[in-house]
């Protein structure tokens, strides 16, 4: 081998430039590296959807790549690099992400150097959209609002997500983390090309910037990095607000959709009332890991394996904004009993049932899956960006060390602390 | 201990490869500085074989649907419990998958590889079925039938399978039918399994930050020292060389409608790397003709007729070959038309090499991406492992492949005659 030599992986911060905080992951196991530019807004109503709008008209065309076309070709030339852009939510965040992946320079074929292409396509692809008449390009704005209409109207087409999301956001309906990252199908139908150009400008003005790089760098590749950076123009970053994570319930709400479907899904939505930066929070991803985190779980062992109740039931957590949810997939007959089933593993934690098993597994389980993520630079990323949103600072390593100084104690305390908020059920007409 | 050790340096790749007395193969490829260690267990059974002769036999075992895919399910309990538990216990992911053609066993873990890769080898080897329990999956199957059921996707796919074949059992669910898994006992369960899972059907391989000669020394301590056997003749049914249907359509409910065409391809009879060859070719004249740089993409996706999630396969095994392209799109039929279109005027006008060439380069840089991840080497490995090729003939494959040769396989595969289309809408 030629590369025996593999580099510790830490996040270093390059830079910040204009409130642009640059961040480096530095490796060298990969084939290809990557560049990761992230927005972020609150989750608002009247923003949302034009937030959601606006990368899709960027990614159609810039400065010299006007159409899909010419951006493909050089994407191609590039040895087949990988652009996209996505819109994520984060607690009562949405997140707007601009990726490139380009081949690392020792893969090239003629020693070409890839990363200034790469940043000042991104960078192009930003702040230099393909512009008519000084606005965005009308037919492109409204070829993307029916593509994203049409996104927003397929939702339903994956069953299984389907059901978490519409529980999540039937649950916190009076709240920012109800809305979908996307807006509606309506939001979207209503906005014009000059409102959407207009919002952009701002946005991009003003939305906390963060730009996250995998791979090697050279010095001469960060010397082009702060000069471009140095161009763009910015005022002083927005200050977000944080997402509000405490909440009483009086009651639990319940809601039913009907569709044709052969499987029914029942989804539990929770308040875990309990913040990433709060020391419970390790505590709390145990839990989870007990209750439906993997195949030793008390949902996977019970309701799955034991009762043969559910073909898939899990517990997860949205860390941002404190809650829980138990996914399961069930014969449309047995939602009461799979209800009362599910609701059972809950007391038993909170009863102090655990068994070593149940315990170790989860802990064991937890870190598999944290070291797991550093073979993947895309999920490294997401978790550095993810500790700057809930403003934590832990690195993969000291996440381990918390999580395995939790105890069967710590998790039982957990337990009283967590309130079931909403029942949803997907079900057939029949 | 012998083994073969392949190295690309060029690509900083090696391959250790090794065979056990049984016939089983094995292949390590390192990934130093990796946290994963992924290993697989696989069988070269799928879906698709339901009609074989065993080895000593002379008449034909006809089973069930979906078996293949129903013995997946029942490996994993053993006389002590399930294995799932004591892959748990050691923190470790173990899953497992059939396709039309293998069943791959597998783990993903960070520590204890020694521990759980002496459970994936010998959990494999160890079936414990009885008849209570085949009675009990068939409920647990059955809720996983109509998972499959409920989702466009999979049955557009299905679907389109329907449209090219009359016969062939690749148009079958992986799980079959409610009625098929209905038929299945313990009994046939075990023969298929005595059939398929002796260890010279069978490949293992490990990729991740692993010591090669320790892999090949579990392999020797945990496989059962049995003789080979002849190979297993899998008995298909004759298929017509045209397309059984021109067009399949289902309601659903979906917003917009799903769909996919493509193309049956009766060039299938092909070994080795002209397999990789040939996959390869189609797959570039796919980007040609309908890939996001083309014309014809853009004049579609200006038309709003495709959006992104318009996609193309190719698929190529021993007794059938099918092409796919296909996404959301508010008139499928329109888009079908317009590839029409394109692949006759292609035909009159000729390729042009200067794309070839682009794509070719482009194609490639793509192909090193995959070996970023150990996962992704894997699947690539096992699926090509049954073929006689390894996933690093590809780069071969890349520095010789020709526009003449694209040219030859233009005409083969897009045929206009074996075009089917299958479409998912809601109903009027």
């Amino acid at each position: 081998m030629t590369d025996s030599n593999v580099l510790e992986e830490k996040l270093n911060k390059i830079t910040e430039i204009n409130g642009i905080r640059v961040y480096n992951i530095k490796s060298n196991r990969f084939k290809t590296n990557t560049i990761n530019v992230f927005f972020q807004d609150n989750l608002n109503t009247d923003s949302v959807a034009l937030n959601a709008l606006f990368p899709s008209v960027l990614r159609r065309g810039c400065k010299g790549l006007p159409t899909i076309k010419d951006i493909n070709l050089y994407l191609e030339e590039l040895y087949g690099a990988v652009f996209d852009c996505g819109i994520v939510k984060k607690g009562e965040k949405q997140i707007i992400h601009f990726y490139f992946e380009y081949i690392s320079d020792k893969y090239t074929s003629d020693g070409d150097r890839n990363f200034e292409k790469a940043l000042n396509f991104l960078l192009n692809i930003i702040y230099k959209p393909a512009l008519q008449d000084g606005s965005f390009n009308e037919l492109y704005v409204e070829q993307e609002k029916t593509n994203l209409k049409m996104l927003i109207e397929s939702r339903t087409n994956d069953k299984v997500q389907y059901a978490l999301d519409r529980c999540y956001e039937l649950m916190c309906q009076d709240e920012p983390f109800g809305l979908y990252e996307y807006g509606t199908a309506k939001q979207i139908e209503n906005i014009t090309s000059n409102e959407l150009y207009k919002h952009y400008k701002e946005k991009i003005g003003t939305l906390p910037l963060d730009i996250f790089i995998t791979g090697e760098l050279y010095d001469s590749d960060i010397e082009i990095l702060k000069k471009s950076l140095n161009n763009i123009e910015r005022s002083t970053p927005k200050s977000l607000i944080s997402s509000i994570v405490k909440k009483c319930v009086d009651k639990v709400s319940y809601f039913e959709d009907v569709m044709e479907v052969n499987q029914a899904k029942l989804s539990l939505g929770f308040r875990t009332n309990i913040t990433s930066k709060e020391d419970d929070y390790y505590a709390l991803l145990v839990y989870n890991g007990i209750l439906g985190g993997g195949m030793h779980s008390k949902l996977f062992q019970n309701v799955r394996e034991k009762a043969g109740l559910a073909y898939y039931v899990f517990a997860g957590l949205e860390k941002f904004k404190g809650l829980m949810i138990i996914g399961s997939g069930i014969d449309i007959k047995e939602k009461d009993h799979a209800k009362e089933l599910i609701l059972e593993q809950l007391d038993e934690i909170q009863k102090g049932n655990i068994t070593d098993y149940e315990f170790e597994s989860t802990i064991k389980s937890i870190e598999t899956g944290v070291q797991s993520l550093k073979d993947s630079q895309l999920q490294v990323v997401d978790f550095y960006l993810s500790q700057l949103i809930s403003d934590t600072h832990d690195t993969l390593e000291s996440l381990l060390d918390k999580i395995k100084r939790v105890t069967k104690k710590d998790v039982i305390d957990i337990a009283k602390k967590i309130q079931l908020d909403t029942m949803y059920f997907l079900t057939s007409k029949n | 201990m012998k083994f073969e050790t392949m190295e690309y340096k060029k690509y900083n790749e090696t391959i250790y490869k090794y065979e056990h007395s049984s016939g089983l193969k094995c292949i390590v490829v390192p990934k130093k500085g990796y946290y994963k260690k992924h290993a697989t267990f696989s069988t070269q059974y799928g879906s698709v074989d339901n009609e074989f002769i065993i080895p000593g036999e002379k008449t034909k075992t006809i089973v069930p649907d979906g078996i293949a895919h129903f013995l997946e399910h029942k490996l994993f309990e053993q006389k002590d419990g399930s294995v799932m538990d004591k892959f748990a216990a050691l923190g470790s992911r173990p899953n497992a998958f059939t396709s039309f053609n293998q069943t791959v066993y597998l783990f993903s873990c960070t520590d204890l590889f020694r521990e759980n890769f002496d459970l994936l080898l010998n959990f494999v080897q160890n079936p414990y079925i009885t008849e209570e329990s085949v009675e009990r999956e068939k409920g647990i199957i059955g809720q996983e039938i109509n998972m499959y059921r409920d989702d466009p996707g999979w049955r557009v796919t299905f679907n389109l399978l329907d449209a090219f074949y009359e016969k062939h059992p690749v148009k079958f669910d992986i799980a079959g039918s409610i009625e098929s898994i209905s038929k299945i006992t313990k009994d046939t369960l075990y023969k298929c399994y005595e059939t398929f899972y002796h260890p010279s059907n069978m490949v293992v391989t490990v990729v991740g930050d692993v010591d090669h000669i320790q892999v090949f020394e579990q392999i020797e301590k945990n496989i059962k020292s049995t003789p080979k056997t002849s190979e297993i003749e899998r008995i298909f049914p004759t298929e017509s060389d045209s397309i059984n249907k021109k067009y399949v359509e289902q309601n659903m409910p979906v917003s917009t409608p799903l769909f996919y065409t493509g193309f049956k391809d009766n060039n299938f009879v092909l070994e080795g790397l002209e397999i990789l060859k040939y996959e390869l070719a189609v797959k570039l004249l796919m980007s040609m003709i309908i890939g996001k740089s083309s014309e014809l993409y853009t004049k579609l996706y200006d038309k709003g007729l495709i959006n992104s999630t318009f996609e193309t396969d190719f698929s190529i095994e021993k007794s059938y070959a099918y092409s796919m392209l296909g996404g959301e799109s508010v008139n499928p039929e329109a888009v079908k038309d317009s590839i029409t279109k394109e692949i006759r005027k292609l035909r009159d006008n000729g390729l042009d090499p200067q794309i070839f060439d682009r794509l070719l380069k482009a194609s490639k840089g793509r192909f090193l991406r995959q070996m970023n991840s150990v996962e992704s080497i894997s699947r690539t490995f096992i699926n090509l492992y049954f073929k006689g090729v390894t996933m690093f003939d590809y780069l071969g494959v890349y520095d010789t492949i020709s526009f003449d040769y694209i040219t030859d396989v233009f005409e083969k595969h897009f045929d206009l005659e074996r075009m089917a289309l299958s479409v998912v809408k809601e109903s009027k």
